[in-house]
């Protein structure tokens, strides 16, 4: 399913929300399980208090202001009826203060269980995300990602302050209500509590409508957030070529589906919340006519009515704020789903096999890395590799080349277990690559990718991600990556910070600071996919002779389009077709291979 | 002319103004209508009391059920007038900031991270729309029935409104203080979420390097210092409106306290009625929501106004590149471009062109070769001005680039970026930008940008989707993909920058033999490092640590240039005879 722009649409999520959804938010709450239990008693201290401070002001005026004296009692005298105003104003006070004491510590705790625990949740979805294969990135683009790791996540932490403790608080409301409502009339209650069944249908049918609005709006937010980062990262293409009108269109469009769906939620609140005040009144009227006509027929007292008719109407508000603070809990739960999907990806990156289906290859002799037979393809497309073999032999240079979109960069992908092939074997080492944990693999291996991504922090820490080493290995690897002047040239040098994905260092820039990062990390194997592309001769040439001496001891693979780069290497493979077509050195290569000679005949 | 925070809505309650009196009108009425179902409700009693007949009962029961419907209805229309109002606001303002943000030129997003930016297009027009929105309801609400709370009052006692009304300057003073309190602390909660989110997206989308790099636990550290810092301001924020809340309830209860004693011995000493001051007392309790609802809309207008104002600074960002008043249009393509001692750097950091004198010229291809760093890519980008310079002018036939209309320059130009930006969509989309364009037409360009063979080898060709940022995509695909889209939309001024970098040799040569047929009746400008794209140019241009230090013809500058005659000597020797 696409939508008309491209993406994967995400998945309609057919089932409705259950009580499971919850129930995995619990471990994120069960460390602050003692904070919660004191907040809900605060919760029930603020009600009691709420209900005690009327019936204070009842006992004042029954007893001090407006006393009626019971049959053989004097009234009392006026100085004890003053001082009984100003005791019961006192502990009125008392009261009152309590409340907002009480009120003000259960915000705060409520606001940092909410808080913490989202904090928690965050991470968690963000840790796992990290953890996931590449692939999975290929199929999601990052602002719907981001989306989840904000503004789910903030929709959940609403969930916490504003829903729980009042629906703890309504709950109790009701259901002692409830039992006033018995407790004063049992047919009465019976009665007026017959328009139950209609609050119960209207909650449920609105429920199921207002469910797929809130999943609506997750799914458009997150689109208007891709549009949006998509639209900044391309902008002097936008600007450029006068994209602008159009763009604007397609992003209005997404606006628009945004805006109606709000619309719609809008028109489902303001039917739903009319209906449950209307049967509110309906239970009401229904009391006022058969409660009358009891008092009429002397089967219960006129007080008992007006006491009745009261309770009547604390009994609705609570539902009320149910409902409100349904808009919440909606919103909450189709956050929560969308996370859950995501925290359900359970395809981990480069799961770990420790009982290996094949044999390690014998210790002696064994290549640094082998493929062999690998088929490979993204998704569901055609193989881009097809029963590739390959070896690489330690402390040697291989050079691949190949027209491009032969499969070049796939292969440095599989061997850095970015994606797992679909047949064949893969050997680090003589260890299928299944059975090593990614991050000690990746520890071992430095790539310099096409597109060099560096982060907005200072070029230091993108070179040294693990802290600056001693000052000779600083200005050895600057110096192999050819990076010594453009630190020169930078106005605090190491700790410059180089912007949102480094965009004040030109490209060629950039690639050089990529090899410094490469270099760096020591890697046992270094993989240079195009490294050199954005760079002139002269200095591809410096570093060439830089890494001559520094990959004397190591083994590394080079993707090169200039033969004068492939050259330079051990051995080079001719890549076409998702096969290795031949295999050997730049002579036996010119005299073997049609594609290879032509290449050499071309190069200039 | 700057935006204060509360210009920007201006305009969209102006255009809305009919569904908000009507929305307001409704919630007026319905306030009262709540209101008026007591006094039904005690008429019946009343009724009862006095020994009345059950015949009136259904009368008073259908009253009830009828003044439930009415409010059902007015309620109805204030939700659709006044919520639906603040998701207007939300709409325009999100085109509206989308709108700004595309004028802007590329130098904002080099100092403005587009996490912060997305941040503000989602969490902060959220905010505004519950200011407008729920605000507007909560205001009216608390004004209208405070009001009538008050008439009541006064209606009854004078003297105890009077008292009742003490403890209002102190919540005017407590608001004024807190609400100062409460802004700045949202401001900082907001960027704090800003921070956030570009943190979170900053490392999802460089997840290639982060795994590569095993940088897995860094990430999930600096998103984790992120969002502490996020939850710190929070915990902050709820010391203030955690205070405020509770303290408008307070104050009503103080009021209660002041009738209850002052009152009560009043009554006990028989200078009111009993009667007078128990319905007082329960007018009172009228007041208690309008207090609460007052201070929810402090915090919700504290809000959205840290949010406006966030928003408001982006508007007033004027885009520094824009047509000047007395800008020109540009008729015809142009005859020449010249760089009259143009000096460009880049936002705190040394030139990256330093006094730059060159022209070009229709009809010609001008190589541009040079050491990284040193001021290619910026020389193209002042010829489409996506930059401006520091100091000299770029000229187009005698006309500096700021006095020609925007449009009309760009109009002129095709423009192949060094890192082609691939959009989310399909490979066809990529290549016409959505334009129509005749098969055959398409087909030609294909061929040119050497993508005709690899088109016909995908399964759904030009109809493949490439995912976000050509994710899908080889380099050198994506190369062509750029290359692909400028040949097509056909300019008279051809920008190349480093055209066939991730190009294998072969294919590179046929995209050079497509542009050089396509030379004539252009200006063209290859930058590249590859001798083969910018040997066989008219002119070569060459610039080291942005500064030209040669230009010329080929042979020219061979003759002149230590680093051009370095730099083909290099590939000519390497690359095993082949040399020119």
């Amino acid at each position: 399913m696409r939508t008309d722009y491209g993406y994967a649409e995400e998945k309609r999520l057919g089932r409705p929300y259950d009580l499971k959804l919850l129930a995995r938010l619990v471990p994120f709450v069960r460390p602050y399980g003692g904070m919660l239990g004191l907040a809900v008693v605060l919760v029930l201290t603020i009600t009691a208090l709420d209900l005690a401070l009327p019936y204070v002001t009842k006992v004042a005026v029954d007893r001090f202001i407006v006393p009626r004296a019971a049959p053989g009692e004097a009234l009392p005298a006026m100085a004890q009826r003053m001082a009984g105003i100003g005791w019961m104003t006192g502990l009125f006070l008392v009261l009152v203060a309590a409340n907002f004491t009480a009120t003000f510590i259960q915000v705060q705790l409520m606001e940092a269980i909410g808080q913490k625990a989202m904090h928690a949740l965050r991470l968690d979805l963000v840790r796992h995300i990290l953890q996931l294969p590449v692939a999975f990135f290929d199929r999601q683009p990052v602002a719907r990602l981001v989306t989840r790791a904000t503004n789910d996540t903030q929709n959940l932490h609403e969930l916490f302050t504003s829903v729980v403790a009042f629906v703890f608080k309504d709950l109790f409301l009701m259901v002692g209500i409830a039992a006033v409502l018995i407790w004063l009339d049992l047919r009465l209650a019976l009665i007026s509590f017959a328009v139950l069944p209609l609050v119960m249908a209207a909650a449920w049918h609105f429920a199921r409508r207002s469910r797929d609005v809130f999943r609506g709006l997750t799914v458009r937010l997150a689109e208007l957030n891709t549009r949006f980062a998509e639209t900044i990262g391309g902008i002097s293409v936008i600007q450029l070529m006068g994209r602008e009108p159009a763009n604007a269109q397609a992003f209005g469009a997404l606006n628009d589906a945004y805006w109606r769906l709000g619309m719609t939620q809008i028109h489902l609140f303001a039917v739903f919340l009319p209906v449950i005040e209307v049967l509110g009144s309906a239970a009401l009227a229904v009391v006022v006519y058969y409660g009358g006509g009891a008092v009429v027929s002397e089967r219960i007292s006129l007080g008992a009515l007006v006491a009745y008719i009261s309770y009547m109407r604390m009994f609705f508000r609570p539902i009320r704020d149910i409902a409100e603070k349904y808009n919440i809990m909606q919103n909450a739960m189709a956050s929560a789903e969308r996370i859950a999907a995501i925290r359900d990806e359970a395809a981990l990156d480069a799961p770990v096999d420790r009982r290996p289906t094949t044999p390690d290859a014998p210790a002696a002799s064994t290549p640094l890395v082998a493929l062999e037979g690998v088929v490979f393809g993204y998704g569901t497309d055609a193989p881009v590799l097809n029963g590739l073999s390959l070896t690489v032999a330690r402390d040697q240079t291989l050079a691949i080349v190949g027209p491009t979109g032969a499969g070049k960069t796939s292969l440095i992908h599989l061997i850095l277990r970015f994606y797992a092939p679909r047949e064949g074997i893969i050997r680090f080492e003589g260890k299928d690559l299944r059975t090593l944990a990614p991050l000690d693999l990746r520890r071992r291996i430095a790539l310099v990718s096409q597109d060099s991504f560096l982060f907005s922090t200072s070029l230091g820490d993108n070179i040294f991600p693990e802290g600056l080493p001693d000052p000779g290995t600083v200005a050895q690897v600057l110096e192999a990556a050819q990076c010594t002047d453009l630190v020169a040239r930078l106005p605090e040098g190491l700790a410059t910070q180089i912007g949102e994905g480094g965009r004040t260092l030109s490209s060629g820039e950039r690639q050089l600071v990529a090899i410094a990062r490469a270099l760096a990390r020591n890697p046992t194997l270094i993989i240079f996919d195009e490294a050199t592309a954005h760079v002139d001769s002269a200095t591809e040439a410096r570093i060439q002779a830089a890494l001559a001496y520094l990959t004397r001891q190591r083994t590394a693979i080079v993707i090169a389009h200039r033969l004068s780069t492939a050259r330079a290497a051990d051995r080079i493979a001719v890549l076409r077709q998702g096969r290795i077509e031949a295999c050997g050195s730049h002579e036996a290569l010119i005299a073997q291979n049609a594609y290879y000679h032509r290449l050499n005949q071309q190069q200039v | 002319m700057t935006l204060g925070p509360f210009d920007l809505l201006r305009p969209y309650l102006q255009t809305h103004r009919t569904a908000i009196a009507l929305g307001v009108v409704c919630l007026v009425v319905v306030d009262f209508l709540q209101l008026w179902i007591p006094r039904v409700v005690k008429r019946a009693v009343d009724d009862l009391t006095a020994g009345g007949q059950e015949a009136g009962l259904g009368g008073y029961a259908l009253e009830i059920v009828g003044l439930a419907v009415g409010i059902g209805i007015f309620r109805y229309v204030w939700r659709r007038c006044l919520i639906g109002t603040s998701r207007q606001v939300e709409r325009g303002l999100r085109r509206q900031l989308f709108d700004h943000l595309q004028r802007l030129e590329p130098a904002y997003f080099d100092r403005h991270a587009t996490g912060e930016l997305m941040a503000h297009a989602t969490n902060d027009i959220n905010h505004v729309r519950m200011a407008t929105g729920m605000g507007m309801v909560a205001l009216t609400d608390a004004v209208v029935l405070g009001t009538a709370a008050i008439g009541f009052m006064l209606y009854i006692d004078v003297r105890l409104t009077l008292l009742v009304l003490l403890p209002m300057p102190m919540i005017v003073v407590g608001t004024r203080l807190f609400s100062r309190q409460m802004h700045r602390r949202y401001q900082r909660v907001q960027a704090a979420f800003a921070r956030l989110t570009e943190t979170v997206r900053e490392h999802f989308s460089g997840i290639r390097v982060v795994k590569a790099y095993t940088m897995g636990p860094a990430a999930a550290a600096r998103i984790e210092t992120a969002s502490t810092a996020y939850v710190a301001g929070n915990l902050s924020l709820v010391r203030i409106t955690g205070a405020f809340f509770p303290m408008m309830v307070l104050f009503s209860n103080l009021s209660l306290a002041l009738v209850l004693f002052l009152g009560g011995r009043a009554t006990a000493a028989g200078t009111i009625t009993a009667g007078d001051f128990v319905a007082f007392i329960s007018y009172i309790g009228l007041i208690t929501w309008p207090m609460m609802a007052l201070g929810w809309v402090m915090n919700l207008i504290q809000r959205g106004r840290a949010s406006l104002e966030r928003l408001a600074a982006i508007f007033n960002t004027a885009p520094a590149i824009a047509d000047a008043p007395e800008a020109r249009p540009l008729d015809g393509p142009p005859e020449r471009i010249i760089f009259k001692g143009v000096t460009m750097a880049y936002d705190g950091r040394s030139a990256a062109l330093e006094r730059i004198d060159l022209s070009l010229e229709r009809n010609r291809t001008y190589g541009i070769v040079g050491p990284p760093g040193g001021g290619k890519t910026t020389l193209v980008r002042l010829m489409g001005r996506l930059y401006e310079p520091a100091e000299g002018t770029v000229q187009v036939d005698g006309v500096p680039l700021a006095r020609i209309r925007l449009a009309d320059l760009r109009r002129q130009i095709a423009y192949a970026p060094q890192e082609p930006f691939i959009f989310a969509g399909t490979l066809g989309d990529n290549i016409t930008l959505g334009e129509a364009v005749a098969p055959g037409r398409l087909a030609e360009i294909l061929k040119d940008a050497a993508l005709d063979r690899m088109v016909a080898e995908l399964p759904e060709g030009l109809e493949t989707v490439v995912g976000e940022r050509g994710i899908m995509l080889s380099g050198g695909q994506k190369q062509r993909v750029g290359l692909a889209r400028a040949l097509l939309s056909d300019r008279p001024v051809l920008l190349l920058d480093d055209p066939i970098s991730q190009l294998d040799t072969v294919t590179g040569r046929r995209v050079i033999e497509a542009l050089r047929r396509r030379a004539a009746g252009r200006l063209m400008v290859v930058v590249s490092h590859r001798m083969a794209a910018v040997e066989w140019a008219d002119r070569i241009v060459v610039l080291e640590n942005g500064r030209l230090t040669a230009q010329g013809t080929p042979a020219e500058v061979l003759s002149r240039s230590d680093y051009y005659r370095a730099a083909c000597r290099l590939q000519a020797t390497e690359d095993n005879g082949r040399a020119n």
